[in-house]
């Protein structure tokens, strides 16, 4: 149990920088979710602290030792990867072993501590099988098994949820966060999943490009984005991003205008979730649209109105009806918006 | 035409080829086992056997050629050579192959590179292979009396191709560089198919490198090697134009392959029955190695 | 001596290169023998220079009387050329039949046609020895092409059939849904598909047969004799002629070493036979 500290991490191949020079620290025992699309960096950032990969520039430390010339081996850390990584060779109990074994723990307390993992994953009775006669949810399973048989310092767990069919993965979400809380393991979670990072972590770490775009807890980076990019990557359906211009403390859009916060900006944006929109009639809202497409999910409907030159996504209840190519009118709680600088991306904060 | 006939009679003319070119020698070369035939005298071949002359009870005639082989002597060392040859150069050269290929398995300019030159020993001719060691070995001007004459002076005037142990080991030294590479090639496309994953599992659950290789990718390329196993031994038993071109089965007979004896027997002294005796005492190891060689690939379709 | 990580790493990829190296080495040697002794006058072999002027001449000789190197090449030429020209359409039409049909007896006939390649040479060849003689063909290059079918054909069916294995079956069905036959589809859809992998094996075999000896020196006493057979005729009364094998050897092993490097990539499938996917 201890702390993961980046500082000022680098890795380049060649031209193509992956990770820019990161610095972050996780805590003793917290649940930290490095969040982004493919190729942003949070894989490559979470194979350096694993000793997988070398950082180009910056330390890393694990506790109090700086580990960056420590094989993985060496590290105390486990890792669950994507594609789980077992040995196809090998039986379930063997793969769950193979840590002990190699650690050359004594035999009795190998046969104990596979058993206490597999119970805690359950996965008692398929102990003799090989990986290949197992279903994908309990291959999953038996990577868990085998990060947690030796309570390591530092858990690392690589979209380990992303081969898995919905449902097994909403399960699995229970499941992961429940043994983590037992564990009390320090524990570093890539995905590109917004929910999995919005229902398992503590904190999470936003990567865009290289780069940690926001560092903060679930509430904030969905109430309080940094920018543009946190903005549109966190909700689903997405933030609506509406682009115009500040006069005066109005909200310019070429369909209609809203006074917001003070201040002027010729090229802004604006964001406002879809939950925080709702239809009536037209005329009596605060603008107007035509109902484009209309979406019914079982719990909500989700419709898409086109405004102008763009569209936006409005969430209603799931009893609401309405039909396409009507007109209707959009209310909101100008509170409820938020505003971007169209340029820097940055969020714009009166 | 219906797809019924047609898969048929696509199939048809190569496997006349086969039948014409492989398979009817076969069963040639076997009804000539039990004939006499000194192609030097006789036009035509001789039965050991006549019903009519020898009668039934000595119908033993027949076998006279596999008799005579078993109490050759010359047979009996060419089993003995082509034995020592083929586990020697099928252990070292596999075993080589292993060891060249993990290491250059990794990517990288380097050894992308070497990697395009393991072709050449393969596409090499064995004949001017056997050639090309030959005048390596050539006491009085050869490269091996150089290389020895500057580092190992004592070994300098050693007459490889002269000596009996000595020449075997070039011989196996000719074979080892001729087949290492392409086995190589063969491993290297092997290691490829181990999951990374596993390797980088292991890394984190604590095992150093040598233990890497021998739990996780060593039993993952083990139906690979168990193929290059089989396969070299089939090739090792079959060799011939090294020798011939080597050292021609000497000094003496030490370097005498059942394959090499085969063809003095046949094309030297004209003993055709005789040669297609021996022949056939050679098939039959092959034809086991080849069934064992078709269930290990067969095993996975 | 404690040495920490990097020391060790830089050490250990440090050997690995030289390892590398020294096989590279290996490799390159026999082949380099080769080459500098043809350009070698024989005197300079004799005494083993290292540093010698190199002249052109041993080629000069071997394309003349009495070693005529140019006659053996035609015939290492024809009868390879004639062998896959032969082999490769039989085999391309048989391997896409075991390839895309259910026959009955597939497996044994697979087996058998595999089977034949681990025969050793020396057993075909007997028979054909006594049939060629009676048929007076021994010494000709349709003898050598005959022979040489038995070790090519199995290979080219082989080869080719995995190359069609590896070809998706999608195109070819929706071929046949348009509306070909399967013999249209078979010209217009694979054949092209296939070409690569035809031509690979194609190549493949050509050296398989330009390389081939055991056939070659027994079939052949003089007018049919092919470039490795060539290899013998320059023992002298004085020993072997070795600047003159060494030029021939380059004309023997420069050509196939371009094939060779051409068909590279596809060079693994055709010995293991499946083995390695």
């Amino acid at each position: 149990m201890a702390s993961v500290t980046l500082k000022e991490v680098s890795k380049k191949w060649g031209d193509f920088t992956a990770v820019d020079n990161i610095s972050l620290e996780v805590g003793d025992e917290e649940f930290m979710v490095l969040l982004g699309p493919s190729g942003c960096g949070k894989t490559t950032t979470m194979r350096m602290v694993a000793g997988l990969e070398e950082p180009s520039n910056g330390e890393i430390f694990i506790g109090e030792k700086r580990v960056n010339d420590e094989l993985p081996k060496d590290r105390d850390v486990a890792m669950v990867f994507q594609n789980y990584g077992l040995y196809p060779h090998m039986t379930v109990y063997e793969n769950i072993r193979y840590p002990l074994k190699v650690r050359k723990v004594a035999k009795q307390l190998q046969e104990e501590q596979v058993h206490i993992a597999a119970e805690k994953v359950q996965l008692r009775h398929l102990l003799q099988r090989r990986p290949r006669e197992l279903s994908g949810g309990q291959r999953q399973r038996v990577a868990l098994a085998r990060a947690i048989v030796r309570t390591p310092t530092v858990f690392l767990m690589d979209e380990p949820l992303s081969n898995l069919d919905a449902k097994l993965r909403v399960n699995m979400r229970a499941e992961l966060k429940h043994l983590q809380h037992e564990l009390k393991i320090t524990t570093i979670y890539v995905t590109h999943d917004q929910i999995e990072a919005m229902t398992l972590a503590d904190r999470v770490a936003v990567m865009h490009e290289g780069v940690i775009s926001q560092l903060d807890s679930p509430e904030k980076i969905y109430n309080d984005p940094a920018n543009l990019f946190v903005a549109g990557f966190i909700g689903s359906p997405s933030m609506n991003l509406i682009p115009g211009s500040l006069q005066e403390g109005i909200f310019h859009h070429s369909e209609f205008s809203l006074k917001t916060a003070r201040g002027d900006h010729e090229k802004c944006v604006m964001g406002i979730r879809p939950e925080d929109l709702a239809i009536t009639s037209p005329g009596d809202g605060i603008f107007s649209g035509q109902v484009y497409s209309f979406e019914l999910t079982g719990e909500s409907t989700l419709i898409t109105l086109q405004l102008g030159q763009e569209r936006i996504i409005v969430r209603g209840t799931k009893d609401f009806r309405v039909g396409i190519d009507e007109k209707v009118g959009i209310v909101l709680n100008s509170e409820n918006c938020f505003l971007f600088d169209a340029e820097t991306q940055q969020r714009m904060k009166f | 035409m219906r797809d019924r006939y047609l898969k048929y009679l696509f199939v048809l003319p190569a496997l006349f080829v086969v039948a014409a070119t492989a398979i009817w020698p076969l069963y040639q070369s076997f009804y000539l086992s039990f004939r006499e035939w000194r192609l030097n005298r006789a036009r035509e071949s001789r039965p050991l056997w006549d019903y009519e002359y020898d009668g039934l009870e000595n119908i033993a005639y027949l076998f006279d050629n596999y008799i005579y082989a078993l109490e050759d002597d010359l047979l009996w060392n060419s089993i003995r050579v082509t034995s020592i040859f083929t586990v020697a150069s099928v252990l070292v050269s596999v075993g080589l192959a292993l060891g060249l290929a993990l290491l250059l398995a990794p990517g990288g300019k380097f050894r992308l590179t070497v990697r395009t030159l393991l072709i050449l020993p393969f596409a090499m001719s064995p004949a001017l292979i056997g050639v090309s060691w030959r005048f390596m070995f050539q006491p009085d001007f050869g490269l091996f009396k150089a290389f020895f004459d500057v580092l190992i002076p004592p070994l300098a005037d050693v007459d490889w191709l002269g000596d009996t142990t000595l020449a075997m080991v070039a011989l196996v030294g000719s074979d080892v560089w001729h087949w290492t590479p392409y086995l190589t090639l063969v491993l290297i496309g092997g290691l490829a198919t181990v999951p990374q994953d596993a390797r980088e599992a292991a890394m984190i659950d604590g095992a150093n490198s040598w233990r890497v290789f021998w739990d996780v990718t060593f039993p993952s390329i083990l139906p690979v090697l168990a193929v290059c196993l089989v396969l070299k031994t089939i090739f090792s038993l079959k060799m011939f134009d090294q020798v011939y071109m080597l050292t021609n089965g000497g000094p003496g007979n030490s370097t005498q392959t059942l394959a090499h004896y085969i063809y003095f027997n046949g094309f030297k002294y004209y003993n055709m029955g005789y040669a297609s005796a021996v022949s056939y005492l050679l098939v039959i190891p092959m034809f086991g190695l080849t069934w064992i060689y078709m269930k290990l690939v067969f095993l996975k379709k | 001596m404690i040495f920490s990580q990097s020391t060790k790493k830089q050490i250990l990829d440090l050997l690995q290169f030289l390892m590398i190296l020294l096989a590279a080495s290996v490799i390159l040697v026999p082949i380099y023998w080769i080459v500098s002794g043809a350009f070698k006058k024989q005197v300079d072999i004799f005494q083993l220079k290292l540093l010698f002027t190199p002249t052109l001449e041993n080629f000069q000789i071997i394309f003349q009387d009495p070693y005529d190197l140019q006659e053996k090449l035609l015939n290492s030429t024809l009868v390879a050329f004639f062998t896959v020209v032969i082999a490769i359409p039989l085999a391309t039409m048989a391997a896409y039949s075991f390839s895309r049909f259910r026959l009955k007896g597939e497996r044994f006939m697979f087996v058998t046609i595999l089977a034949t390649q681990f025969v050793p040479a020396v057993v075909i060849v007997l028979p054909f020895f006594i049939l060629f003689r009676d048929l007076g063909i021994l010494d000709t290059r349709l003898a050598l092409v005959l022979v040489n079918l038995s070790l090519i054909m199995p290979f080219a069916i082989w080869m080719i059939k995995g190359f069609i294995d590896s070809i998706p079956l999608d195109t070819e069905e929706a071929a046949l849904v348009d509306g070909s036959s399967r013999i249209q589809v078979i010209i217009n859809v694979v054949v092209p598909m296939v070409l690569p992998g035809v031509i690979t094996a194609g190549i493949f075999c050509f050296i398989l047969s330009w390389n081939e000896f055991l056939f070659a020196v027994i079939i052949t006493t003089n007018k049919a004799v092919t470039l490795p057979v060539g290899l013998s005729m320059f023992h002298a009364e004085e020993g072997v002629l070795w600047n003159l094998i060494s030029a021939a050897g380059i004309i023997i092993m420069m050509p196939m070493f371009v094939l060779a490097t051409l068909i590279q990539r596809h060079f693994v499938q055709g010995m293991t036979m499946g083995a390695v996917r």
